[in-house]
């Protein structure tokens, strides 16, 4: 299992944080040690149309793009958009679309969905607490690193749960 | 991994990475217009305070301001997208003549599939068209490496060099090693004739060298280790580049390869060396058929994808479908359209526009979006500044329809000037409107000329887009802010009625600049 490569998909809408979220996940894998490529796409994606992002680690990847079927763990902070992506999701993947509504929930501010999402996928991968915490270092400016780890830690509580 | 490495690292795009890249090559001067998927590459460069980086009027004047730069001795940058470069052809194709004294690159990225473009083209084809060396990575960290060699290359060769990647290059994001800053030497400016003016005489002895240079490259494109043979099962060989190559190793990680980091001039002699040690040669290609044709063109048997195959992106899934040459069949999956933003300024605009039922030429900017229903107000997209110039092309054939231009404030700086002071020179009547949001709102909100504000957002000199409009020449010019309705409806009813060129600048904020 030394050479699994990890696949997630983030999907949502325009200006959801979709990007954010797969940003953080990007960066808790680069400092856990593995390779990292993340695939985005941006440009319209601000006017409120469909967002999917693509995370993958491992020893070695060579595919920005995760193939249909091959998601570990699906992350959509829409439900329309979940219909659309979970072709994406491996047979026996995790869809954290079950954690939506919970997450939303969960929060004061809407804003905080996309990390606290991050916090319940953190219980799914392979990434220790720390790394996801200096991820949140490396992504957000200063003024919002604290709530962000707070509300991280409350999402991975739920996740763990 | 240590800390030491750790601190190192980053998590970067493409576009971000070739920045690190052409900084840690000691670049002095970068010029670009926004663009995606390029505009992040001067966004990073202007990090770097020690570096001089703008966002110029538009890809030529970019072009030409990086060329001179290069041509003054310090190592230079010009990104665009594809459809930029279409707007610096004219610089491009004689500095491949006039060479450099520094190095100097030129980043296209190009946009299968369009995430957000007008246009798929290919501009692979711009190497051979211009007589230029072309670099592809494949990844951030070969976006990193490359633009260094490709500083290397410049200097060495006399050349501009043209960098280009893909959206699935310049957007994907990976762990990046940082490096130190190293400036090289800067070589005396000095007057010459012969390598810088062309004209005839001189531009006749120059071709004769650009044509040297192309077999010194050739040669150089041959022992190169961007292009690189990774030999592996001989039932089956792959000529790649780019991001196809990531793919095709996910689905054949047991086949051969020619990974080719160096497109252009084509390495002939490895290519059919490789082509020699396997029993079915496959080229696989984003887009048009480049490296298809050539390896074609050398006597060699391939296989290559189905014509179908040209059309839109390729993805992992894909694979083996383009091996096989199977034709390709499109799942439509309904993906939300983007669309103007529901506190836009161009909404009240546009309401307008539709009530009068007028026939609207546009082009490119956020603004494009009101061609979608139910507003379906817009009427024409070719290229930037044409919602000027079709004011008057349409009016050639359809005199008796109410026909009206739009263009943004920052399209209008980069391409739309020139098109009025045609339609003013010409006697054209008609009514442009000047969509002011004060912002390239399209591409994240970068600054213009009309903005006062330089990329750093340092204050400069601000162009007063009124003042500029009444100089070329338009008959009346009004500012006004289409959310006050009534009272645009008024003017616009006025103005449409009377036998006069009219620029109404319809000027409020970009909801994403005040939030």
């Amino acid at each position: 299992m030394a050479d699994k490569i990890y696949n997630i998909t983030f999907g949502g809408t325009g200006g959801q944080g979709i990007l954010k979220a797969a940003e953080i996940c990007g960066w808790a894998a680069m400092y856990a040690g593995y390779h990292v490529k993340k695939s985005e796409v941006h440009g319209m994606a601000q006017r409120g149309g469909s967002v999917e992002s693509h995370v993958r680690f491992g020893k070695k990847v060579f595919s920005p793009i995760v193939q249909q079927g091959g998601a570990d763990v699906l992350v959509c902070f829409h439900p329309e958009e979940h219909d659309r992506l979970k072709v994406f999701l491996k047979a026996d993947g995790k869809d954290l679309i079950e954690y939506l509504e919970k997450a939303k929930a969960a929060i004061a501010n809407p804003r905080h969905l996309n990390t606290f999402l991050v916090g319940v996928l953190s219980a799914y991968l392979p990434i220790k607490p720390d790394y996801w915490l200096k991820a949140i270092e490396s992504v957000f400016k200063k003024k919002y690193v604290e709530e962000n780890k707070g509300v991280f830690l409350k999402g991975r509580e739920m996740g763990q749960s | 991994m240590s800390k030491n490495e750790t601190s190192k690292k980053a998590l970067l795009s493409g576009d971000e990475a070739l920045a690190f890249g052409a900084y840690e090559a000691g670049l002095k001067v970068a010029c670009a217009y926004p663009g995606t998927p390029s505009t992040e590459i001067l966004e990073t460069l202007a990090t770097f305070p020690e570096l001089d980086v703008q966002w110029s009027v538009n890809e030529k004047v970019a072009y030409e301001v990086a060329l001179g730069a290069a041509i003054s001795g310090v190592r230079s940058l010009f990104a665009c997208k594809h459809v930029g470069l279409n707007v610096a052809m004219d610089p491009l194709m004689t500095s491949s003549y006039t060479g450099i004294l520094a190095g100097f690159v030129v980043v296209v990225c190009d946009d299968p599939g369009m995430h957000s473009s007008q246009n798929e083209q290919d501009t692979r084809w711009v190497s051979i068209y211009a007589k230029l060396p072309m670099l592809e990575p494949a990844s951030p960290r070969e976006a990193k490496e490359y633009v260094k060699q490709a500083f290397e290359i410049s200097e060495k060769f006399d050349t501009p060099v043209i960098l280009r990647m893909t959206t699935r290059v310049a957007h994907t994001k990976e762990d990046v090693t940082l490096g130190d800053r190293v400036v090289p030497q800067q070589p005396p400016f000095e007057r010459n004739i012969a390598k810088y003016v062309m004209v005839p005489g001189n531009a006749y002895g120059r071709h004769i060298f650009v044509e040297q240079r192309l077999n010194k490259l050739k040669a150089l494109s041959e022992k190169t280790k961007f292009n690189r043979i990774e030999p592996g099962d001989k039932k089956l060989g792959f000529i790649t580049s780019g991001v196809p190559y990531q793919y095709l190793k996910e689905t054949y990680p047991d086949a051969s390869y020619l990974k080719l980091g160096m497109t252009y001039p084509f390495c002939d002699d490895k290519i059919r060396a490789f082509a020699k040690t396997v029993k079915k040669l496959c080229v696989v290609e984003e887009l048009d058929p480049f490296l298809e044709e050539h390896v074609k063109s050398l006597g060699l048997k391939c296989y290559a994808k189905d014509p179908s195959f040209r059309i839109g992106e390729l993805l992992p899934e894909l694979m083996p479908a383009v091996v096989k040459g199977e034709v390709r069949h499109e799942k439509i999956t309904v993906k939300r359209k983007p669309r103007l933003c529901p506190e836009c300024p161009h909404w009240a605009t546009f309401a307008t526009l539709k009530k009068f039922d007028f026939y609207v030429a546009g082009d490119i900017g956020c603004y494009t979006l009101a061609c979608l229903p139910p507003t379906s107000a817009l009427h024409s997209c070719v290229c930037m500044g044409a919602g000027v110039t079709f004011n008057e092309g349409w009016r050639k054939g359809a005199p008796d329809k109410k026909i009206v231009g739009v263009v943004g404030d920052s399209t209008f700086v980069h391409s739309g000037i020139t098109g009025l002071i045609n339609a003013a020179y010409n006697k054209a009547k008609g009514v442009i409107f000047i969509l002011d949001n004060s912002t390239t709102a399209m591409t994240g909100g970068q600054q213009h000329p009309a903005t006062g504000l330089t990329i750093r957002n340092e204050p400069t000199k601000k162009l007063i887009l009124e003042d500029l409009c009444k100089a070329c020449g338009a008959d009346n010019v009004d500012v006004i802010d289409p959310k006050n309705r009534a009272e645009f409806d008024a003017l616009v009813e006025k103005r449409i009625n009377e036998d006069a060129l009219s620029v109404i600048i319809s000027r409020h904020p970009c909801k994403l600049l005040v939030r």
